[in-house]
């Protein structure tokens, strides 16, 4: 799939059909595509503008599109605020333990379904794209049932399971396609010249999915990272995440905006530097094949 | 699933003799390692079933159930009351209305989403290139942020003494904005629920779209307009038709998130979304964690997941169809 893109992003700039088009229509075209970027921008800007105001600027009732006093306030007030860096752990935690458990899972399934063929192949890869459709909501109270029969409520465990199981679909169905798109010849080749099977896999298969397995690691971070419903639920306080601590922030001790959108911030940094990172593959894998070119 | 896999699966096994040549290689060693790919996919298989699987099951098991805070605390089976959970949601007309603001919403938002989406990937072929990649750039940032975020900068922006919204609102002559609380009218309030989920959804739908328009022949395009074809027409017969398959699965996907619209909704009602802002996502929760009806909560599920289904149904078709799925 990454093999793919590049070429293809070549072809946004030479593909562009030029006959017949006026050029006041291209300056009213461009003119729509600042002003819907910049509104588009807007909500994100606002954020950054708030967290660098000091507190009587950002509850001003006029108020200013600049910080007049940059500061760097609300984030040490964030940092200092009780649980903050306690979640912000526990996050870390339980996305690496879901994010490695589902790679390592999923990565074998993934060669299964892309490199062999046997019997119940097509009903896994059913399986595998109807579980991605489950709203995971609907599972919450049979899940913090069970988890609570098995005393994994109020655990970093009990959650890191679930993350697991709930990004594992996305990663089989990812790995799959980046495994099909190594030729099939180098196994053969490989194979030939006397190679066995857990040769070809760890020699071949696995240097050439390495690519793959960032990216498909990269985006169950972020879904991991982001989840907040199911640790909320399952979890108290001291053994939730960031984004949970977001949601207490607001309820518990009325809105410090300031403060708040400070956390807000530090919780998306590593979020949008990741999904920055590895945008192209995101979509693919959802939609990939619709388009033949 | 076991119709679909009958006629599927037989093939690759039945086929396996009549391969190519090029592939005869192959066979020899498979049959040595006939058990492999099942080693493969058994951690995953069971992962799935044990954590998606059994809920599942016991989801619909409970909502023929009458689970409650004292069965929960005790440990005691609850009591079997077979359609008594059904009978009292679907008889409920909060429960219908619920249903029918889900629907609207979904309909409403995913309609707004894909023509907006749509047109912005139709602009983004018309702008210089610099243009273009502001609004890549921009649409990234977007797309980046995690939901809950991106509705609690929402929050900020409409907040009712400080927001900067009010704010902006009050230069427009003759309305007066001060202290303004856009949730007191559900309308005004799901306006804005619905701007942010538009906002939020517009680059995945935007860049999809644009990555399946430049798959759209050039040079089909330039004949057309030679041949005198309006721009209207191009888009009729030329585009839309290219693009179909790919509008289709986005506006599959945009169905199935909208439709459990639970984050938005939930945050910018502080995590207690007042009657007239619950959808059947955040109600089926808050009957089953807030007032302990666990049973009434899995049964809203199941019907949840059961007016879903034909859509995800459809969508996993259309995988198969265009042959994404080999």
């Amino acid at each position: 799939m990454v093999v793919a893109a590049s070429p293809r992003r070549k072809r946004v700039d030479d593909g562009v059909v030029t006959v017949g088009r006026s050029k006041a229509g291209t300056v009213v075209a461009n003119a729509i595509g600042v002003i819907f970027s910049v509104l588009m921008l807007f909500p994100v800007y606002w954020v950054l503008n708030t967290a660098f105001k000091p507190a009587d600027e950002v509850l001003a009732l006029t108020p200013t599109f600049w910080p007049e006093h940059p500061t760097f306030a609300n984030f040490t007030s964030a940092f200092k605020a009780p649980l903050f860096l306690q979640d912000m752990l526990n996050g870390l935690i339980v996305t690496v333990l879901a994010v490695a458990g589902a790679l390592v899972v999923g990565f074998l399934a993934a060669l299964a379904i892309a490199r062999f063929s046997f019997y119940g192949r097509k009903a896994i890869i059913l399986v595998v794209l109807a579980v991605q459709l489950v709203p995971f909501l609907a599972l919450l109270i049979p899940l913090f049932l069970m988890l609570q029969t098995a005393s994994l409520t109020n655990s970093l465990i009990g959650v890191s399971i679930t993350y697991l199981v709930l990004i594992l679909p996305y990663t089989v169905w990812t790995l799959r396609g980046f495994i099909s798109g190594i030729p099939r010849e180098l196994d053969e080749a490989a194979l030939i010249d006397g190679c066995t099977r857990a040769q070809v896999f760890w020699r071949i298969i696995l240097p050439l999915t390495g690519p793959g397995l960032v990216a498909t690691s990269v985006y169950g971070f972020i879904q991991a990272w982001n989840e907040f419903i199911i640790i909320n639920t399952l979890n108290s306080p001291a053994k939730q995440n960031l984004m949970a601590w977001l949601l207490q922030n607001q309820t518990t001790r009325g809105t410090a905006w300031g403060p708040l959108m400070a956390g807000a911030i530090i919780t998306s940094i590593p979020v949008v530097v990741f999904f920055l990172l590895i945008q192209r593959n995101i979509a693919t894998g959802l939609t990939a094949g619709a388009v033949k070119g | 699933m076991s119709v679909v896999e009958s006629p599927t699966t037989r093939r690759p096994g039945g086929s396996t003799p009549h391969r190519a040549p090029g592939r005869a290689a192959r066979p020899r060693r498979r049959r040595q390692g006939a058990s492999t790919p099942w080693l493969l996919v058994i951690p995953t298989l069971l992962l799935l079933a044990g954590l998606l699987g059994y809920p599942l099951i016991r989801m619909i098991v409970l909502s023929f159930q009458n689970m409650r805070l004292r069965e929960l605390l005790s440990g005691r089976t609850p009591a079997w009351v077979g359609l008594d959970n059904y009978t009292k949601v679907l008889t409920d007309s909060v429960f219908w209305t619920v249903v029918g603001r889900t629907v609207l919403f979904t309909i409403v938002c995913v309609l707004i989403s894909v023509f907006i989406g749509l047109g912005i990937a139709l602009l983004m072929r018309r702008v210089a290139r610099g243009v273009r990649l502001f609004m890549i750039v921009a649409m990234m940032f977007v797309w980046a942020l995690p939901q809950l975020v991106a509705a609690q900068i929402f929050r900020w922006i409409t907040d009712s003494d400080f927001g900067v919204l009010n704010y902006v609102l009050n230069f427009l002559p003759g309305v007066n904005f001060d202290n303004h609380s856009w949730f007191v009218n559900p309308w005004q309030g799901w306006g804005v629920i619905t701007t942010l989920v538009v906002w939020a959804g517009i680059p995945f739908l935007a860049i999809t779209l644009n990555a399946g328009l430049t798959q759209v022949p050039k040079e089909l395009v330039e004949a057309a307009t030679v041949d005198g074809a309006t721009p209207w027409q191009v888009l009729r017969n030329i585009t839309l038709p290219i693009l179909k398959p790919l509008i289709t699965i986005v506006t599959t996907l945009s169905v199935i998130w909208d439709f459990g619209l639970f984050t938005q909704n939930w945050a910018l009602r502080d995590g207690h979304p007042e009657p007239q802002f619950q959808t059947l996502a955040t109600y089926s929760y808050t009957q089953a964690f807030g007032q302990s009806r666990y049973s009434i909560g899995s049964a809203i599920s199941v019907i949840t997941v059961l007016l879903m289904l034909g859509v995800m149904a459809f969508y996993i078709r259309q995988m198969f169809k265009i042959g994404e799925v080999d």
